[in-house]
């Protein structure tokens, strides 16, 4: 599993994470049981404070994403499935689209319009099957 | 893009307090620390805590006292008046035990004995201190490609870095000082390093004092900031404070719109065409609400980089007799 951190986006590196982490499960990347990289190998790899991919990790326990088994790492907890994530991330998706919209002085309509065209005029391009 | 000149510190500005709650333990916490050579002032009245298992970063500009500070920690120099206590001790009295307990990369990158291998020195090293990490030592030599025969005053100055870091972090120690560590290292070097300190820091949870200039390098492993500014702390805050306060705002109004009038905490002020840029000190909330209240649109609020957070406070009008704006 990739986990991309971006020092720029709004969200604080914790939240960017757990994002990744629920981006995971929803692409099928990450299924139950699967192992999370230790808190040790994220840190060292992405260069991060470890206390910051602990947070994350113990975050994602709260919800209930992942559990700790001891002295073993976190794995991907097992639950009914990511009908719930793909929902945020949905939502998470918009929000940050009207944000950018309305950055460049677009109203929810006018995107909503666009986005419609602009998936009509792909629609023979291939697509990932949902 | 057309940037206006930094704000000057003109009558209006206040320059807001740039200081967060520092809460935990304190690793290391001074108390009014001064340092004056001859009449010059390095250090002003210095109240620094460092909270035990965080990493804090310690910027400052070339010159504005973050080595003497560094240095007073280790009873290397002595301050002039104040007090510090670094892991409960006192370096005035206590300074070979501190010294013993911090893992040190100093400014300079050399390390005496000329004749010395690299592995006689980590030999003289393992016996000197009792948390020595043998193994850890050659995994770091390595990963940093440094070979044990090589003789110290052969070392380019990269190499004499590696071998600084080497030294203090197989030692274990709890507190990790380190004065731009990744000086004089090429750019993958530089990388490596920074995820040895964090491996580091996940395996043992030690604290770092880590003064540098290239803060994009940690970025995401600093959680607390101190900006020294002409021997002054300027801002001493946890991360997400400064990242969540400083911020740059953009905005649009009707024709003739020049923002709200009474828009505090205004770091710097630039516009594009019609559209304002702020980067502003203050709580979002309330920085959008004065912008639309004076009717304009705000477009964007962004937190800053690190870099460039830690650039503007380094630049801000400063409040007082003489003006120190920008150097």
């Amino acid at each position: 599993m990739h986990i991309a951190i971006n020092t720029t986006d709004a969200r604080p590196i914790y939240v960017q994470i757990m994002d990744e982490v629920r981006r995971a499960l929803v692409l099928g990347a990450l299924r139950t049981e699967d192992p999370l990289p230790s808190v040790r190998q994220l840190a060292g790899d992405l260069r991060l404070n470890p206390n910051t991919v602990a947070q994350a990790y113990r975050e994602l326990e709260r919800e209930g994403v992942v559990y700790v088994r001891r002295g073993q790492g976190t794995f991907v907890a097992d639950r009914p499935a990511s009908a719930r994530d793909r929902d945020l991330i949905v939502r998470e998706v918009a929000a940050r689209a009207l944000l950018d919209a309305h950055r460049h002085g677009l109203s929810a309509d006018d995107l909503i319009a666009a986005v419609r065209q602009a998936s009509d005029a792909s629609a023979d391009t291939p697509r990932a099957a949902e | 893009m057309i940037t206006a000149p930094l704000l000057r510190a003109d009558r209006g500005f206040h320059a807001p307090d740039f200081h967060g709650e520092v809460s935990g333990v304190p690793a290391i916490a001074t108390d009014g620390l001064t340092k004056r050579y001859g009449r010059e002032t390095a250090l002003a009245g210095i109240d620094l805590t460092a909270p035990e298992g965080g990493v804090y970063l310690l910027a400052g500009a070339n010159g504005a006292g973050k080595s003497s500070l560094l240095r007073i920690l280790l009873n290397l120099i002595a301050p002039t008046g104040g007090t510090a206590r670094v892991l409960g001790l006192d370096p005035r009295r206590d300074g070979p035990t501190i010294r013993a307990e911090v893992g040190y990369v100093p400014e300079t990158h050399q390390i005496g004995y000329r004749w010395m291998s690299v592995g006689r020195l980590m030999d003289h090293l393992a016996s000197y201190y009792p948390r020595w990490d043998q193994a850890y030592a050659d995994q770091l030599a390595r990963r940093l490609e440094i070979r044990p025969d090589k003789k110290l005053g052969t070392l380019s100055k990269g190499q004499a870095r590696r071998v600084q870091l080497i030294a203090a972090l197989a030692r274990r120690p709890r507190l990790l000082m380190l004065d731009e560590p990744t000086d004089g290292l090429d750019p993958v070097a530089r990388d490596e390093v920074m995820g040895l300190v964090a491996e580091h820091l996940a395996d043992t949870g030690c604290t770092v004092l880590v003064s540098t200039h290239l803060i994009y390098e940690v970025e995401r492993i600093a959680d607390h900031i101190g900006v020294l500014r002409e021997g002054r702390l300027l801002a001493q805050l946890p991360r997400e404070d400064l990242q969540r306060k400083l911020r740059l705002y953009r905005a649009t109004g009707p024709e003739g719109w020049v923002g709200p009038a009474d828009l505090t905490g205004v770091m710097k002020r630039a516009s594009l065409g019609r559209e304002i840029h702020w980067t502003v000190w203050g709580e979002e909330r309330d920085v959008a609400a004065r912008i639309t209240d004076s009717g304009g649109v705000v477009r964007d609020v962004a937190p800053l980089t690190l870099d460039d957070a830690v650039v503007t406070l380094m630049r801000a009008p400063l409040t007082g007799p003489k003006d120190t704006a920008d150097q």
